[in-house]
């Protein structure tokens, strides 16, 4: 018999040291940046207080847009990559023709490069050129040619849009790891007593596949929270000003002009809203979670 | 058990000291090639250690052309340097590259639109590019550019672009004879001509919108503020005057717009690429767009039968315009400090200020007409020179006359885009300009704005 049966805490010493070299002391020097007036222009570095926190919160300034098309973005594609990823994840554990083949190009789009994925989209939604429209003009729908991707009103929809059909076969896989996860004897006992398919996809579906889906959730979230480059490749935060800029590529941009204090304050604000969003919705999705 | 602690022992010293080999492999033959280089080795010895550099070059897409690329296949065939062009889309080119510079990663040579205000606040070449007065080229480049890529005397760039080249209208001679169209010498002309080419079922001109910088290039007409007010330029540089409220600078976005609007642009300029612009005027769908001279043997090379001399230009008709703008000096190549490979960067260099590659870029590039080196030839067309001709007086841009104001080319870009939109209004744009000058300035301490 083991005297002891956990590992010194010494072995985790290794790992724990790099990980805060890399990760955590970065991140606490960067909020501390966030309170200086770093940037390009000079190699001095003098503390000026809340002032970077006073622009980012401006409302002269667009970085409170910036802050919400980023919590838009989030919200809408992690509810919508969830439902639809369920809905087809569902199709994909029934008995269906060439089963393998349909989840392959359901999954194929997230195999893709985002920046190819960005740029075949940005050919296809061309207003004049693009494929979309000049299919909705050859079967007579020209109402429904639009310009996706450069009127204030449509763009970031056509992102988001964009975003979720690369990345829905991602999340419909693991959904299907968590579908085929639940033991088949739930299945004959709720039919049994007379369950129907909704009835059976309520009961046992759902309620089993909450930690997944929790898992999904959180995925998404983070995802959403830091999404570059399909914004990026699509609409580098146009069409005029910030229609569809968020937090990162707002961030890229204030690096690029050398206004690093500004771009460290507005990623601080972002981690603040990142961690109350995360504890929260972790805290939510796993209290009631059914544990087999 | 001790004899595997002595074996695993063993194993770990031995993998350490294979790491630490590694690392050191690439300082090594460095080292080497440099003492070869001071003791004067044989050109054999020199070629062999070129064959294993590749020199990075890092460009916006438009400012490397076809030409260039031929060339630098030569240059490796001569020098056994490879280069690996990294050619960014031009709405993304600036922030990457000062990203880069800002970071300490920027690849060899680097390129960045030029003046004598925005390599010192922008691109701070005395602390990231290479001073390159002692080059064998250095003295072949043209006086005024020369200025524009100089700081306390010491170059540090090398021109790429024709800067006898103007940003102007360029318009398709056959369709104005066939409208009986005539140049515009005013602004209620220019209207004039875009109703009637309307009227005949054209689109006026071809704007690209989504590449942000390309519509910005209008702003070149800010030279009618200068016309109006000579000391402008120097009034903006030291605080004393601002974009906003300026008469000239209104009228012109105003009219800008008013092209926008009225729908001389068609219907599709958020979305229309650069790139596509000579397609668009061999179609003959469109009839005029902003370009430099140059652009009749770029529609020539997409398709044969149109003929070089067939583009026209004029002056841009803003504010009632009738005056060149020029830049002296335009888009230029950079040997990033922090190079390993500065030597082979500059071969690259002295290779594209020969004499041979000057005649070949001017010879095989429509809109170089006049690289700005003394010992690059010259090579007008008729239609080019009666261009020249028509408007005697040249004035400065912006770009280049006034600080602060080429750095954010691209922020300009993209609040013109809200301008179009209907976001922003003239006054709006002209006030972002004034407000993100004064940052530029209060960050790099400038004593006009402190």
């Amino acid at each position: 018999m083991q005297k002891k049966n956990t590992y010194p805490i010494y072995f985790a010493l290794g790992a724990l040291i790099i990980y805060t070299v890399l990760f955590v002391l970065p991140s606490i020097i960067g909020i501390g940046y966030s309170f200086t007036d770093w940037s390009s222009y000079s190699d001095e570095l003098h503390f000026v207080g809340l002032k970077n926190f006073k622009t980012v919160l401006s409302a002269d300034e667009n970085y409170m847009k910036i802050i919400g098309n980023t919590l838009k973005f989030t919200l809408i594609t992690t509810i919508l990559k969830n439902l639809i990823g369920l809905i087809l994840a569902v199709v994909m554990t029934k008995s269906i023709k060439f089963l393998n083949a349909h989840r392959g190009i359901m999954f194929m789009p997230n195999v893709l490069s985002t920046l190819i994925v960005g740029m075949i989209f940005k050919s296809i939604l061309d207003p004049v050129h693009g494929l979309l429209n000049n299919m909705f003009r050859s079967v007579g729908l020209d109402m429904l040619a639009k310009k996706w991707l450069v009127s204030s009103e449509l763009a970031f929809g056509s992102v988001m849009a964009v975003d979720i059909w690369r990345g829905v076969g991602y999340i419909m896989t693991i959904l299907i790891a968590g579908i085929l996860s639940i033991s088949s004897d739930y299945y004959e006992a709720s039919a049994i007593d007379g369950a129907n398919g909704w009835q059976k996809f309520r009961y046992v579906t759902l309620p089993l596949l909450l930690p997944t889906i929790a898992t999904t959730t959180v995925l998404n979230v983070i995802y959403g929270l830091k999404v570059f480059d399909m914004v990026y490749a699509l609409t580098n935060g146009g069409p005029g000003k910030a229609t569809t800029e968020v937090l990162y590529t707002a961030v890229f941009k204030r690096f690029g002009t050398g206004q690093y204090a500004v771009g460290t304050a507005l990623s601080s604000v972002m981690f603040v809203i990142m961690l109350i969003i995360g504890g929260y919705m972790i805290h939510i999705m796993t209290k009631d979670e059914v544990v087999e | 058990m001790k004899s595997k602690r002595v074996l695993a022992m063993i194993l770990g010293a031995a993998m350490t000291v294979a790491t630490l080999a590694g690392c050191g492999s690439s300082a090594a033959p460095a080292a080497s090639s440099t003492s070869e280089t001071k003791e004067a080795a044989s050109s054999d010895e020199a070629s062999a250690s070129d064959e294993d550099v590749t020199i990075t070059f890092m460009a916006s897409q438009d400012w490397v052309q076809d030409a260039e690329l031929e060339l630098g296949e030569k240059f490796t065939e001569e020098t056994g340097i490879k280069v690996d062009y990294q050619i960014i889309p031009s709405d993304q080119y600036e922030n990457l590259l000062l990203t880069k510079l800002n970071t300490g990663e920027c690849a060899d040579i680097f390129c960045g639109q030029s003046s004598v205000f925005s390599i010192v606040s922008q691109f701070d070449v005395e602390k990231n590019a290479l001073d390159l007065s002692g080059e064998s080229w250095a003295g072949n480049v043209d006086e005024a550019a020369a200025y524009e890529l100089s700081v306390d005397g010491k170059l540090y760039g090398q021109p790429i672009q024709d800067v006898s080249a103007c940003w102007a209208v360029a318009y398709n001679r056959a369709i104005f004879d066939e409208l009986g169209l005539s140049i515009p010498t005013n602004y209620a002309e220019f209207t004039a001509v875009c109703d009637a080419i309307l009227a005949a079922g054209k689109t006026p001109i071809y704007e690209c919108v989504s590449d942000t910088w390309h519509h910005t290039c209008w702003l070149e007409g800010a030279i009618a503020a200068t016309k109006a007010d000579a000391s402008l330029p120097g009034k903006l540089n030291n605080n004393e005057a601002t974009f906003a409220g300026n008469a000239q600078l209104t009228t012109l976005l105003t009219q800008l717009k008013e092209m926008a609007d009225k729908g001389y642009w068609g219907d599709n300029y958020m979305s229309n690429a650069y790139s596509d612009t000579a397609t668009s005027m061999a179609s003959g769908e469109y009839v005029m767009t902003l370009y430099n001279q140059g652009l009749g043997t770029e529609i020539n090379a997409v398709d044969p039968s149109f003929d070089i001399d067939n583009i026209g230009y004029f002056a841009i008709p803003f504010c009632d315009n009738q005056n060149l703008n020029v830049n002296p000096c335009g888009p230029s190549r950079f040997i990033y400090s922090g190079s390993k490979n500065a030597d082979a960067a500059k071969k690259y260099l002295e290779f594209m200020a020969s004499d041979e590659s000057l005649a070949y870029m001017t010879e095989n590039v429509g809109k170089f007409n006049q690289l700005p080196y003394k010992n690059a030839p010259s090579a007008y067309s008729d239609v080019v020179q009666d261009f020249y001709d028509r408007y005697p007086e040249k004035i400065a841009v912006f770009q280049a006359s006034v600080k602060y104001f080429n750095p954010q080319w691209m922020e300009m870009g993209t609040n013109l885009s809200a301008m179009f939109l209907g976001e922003m209004t003239p006054d709006e744009v002209l006030q972002d300009i004034d407000k993100l000058r004064a940052e530029q300035a209060e960050a790099a301490s400038d004593a006009a704005w402190n």
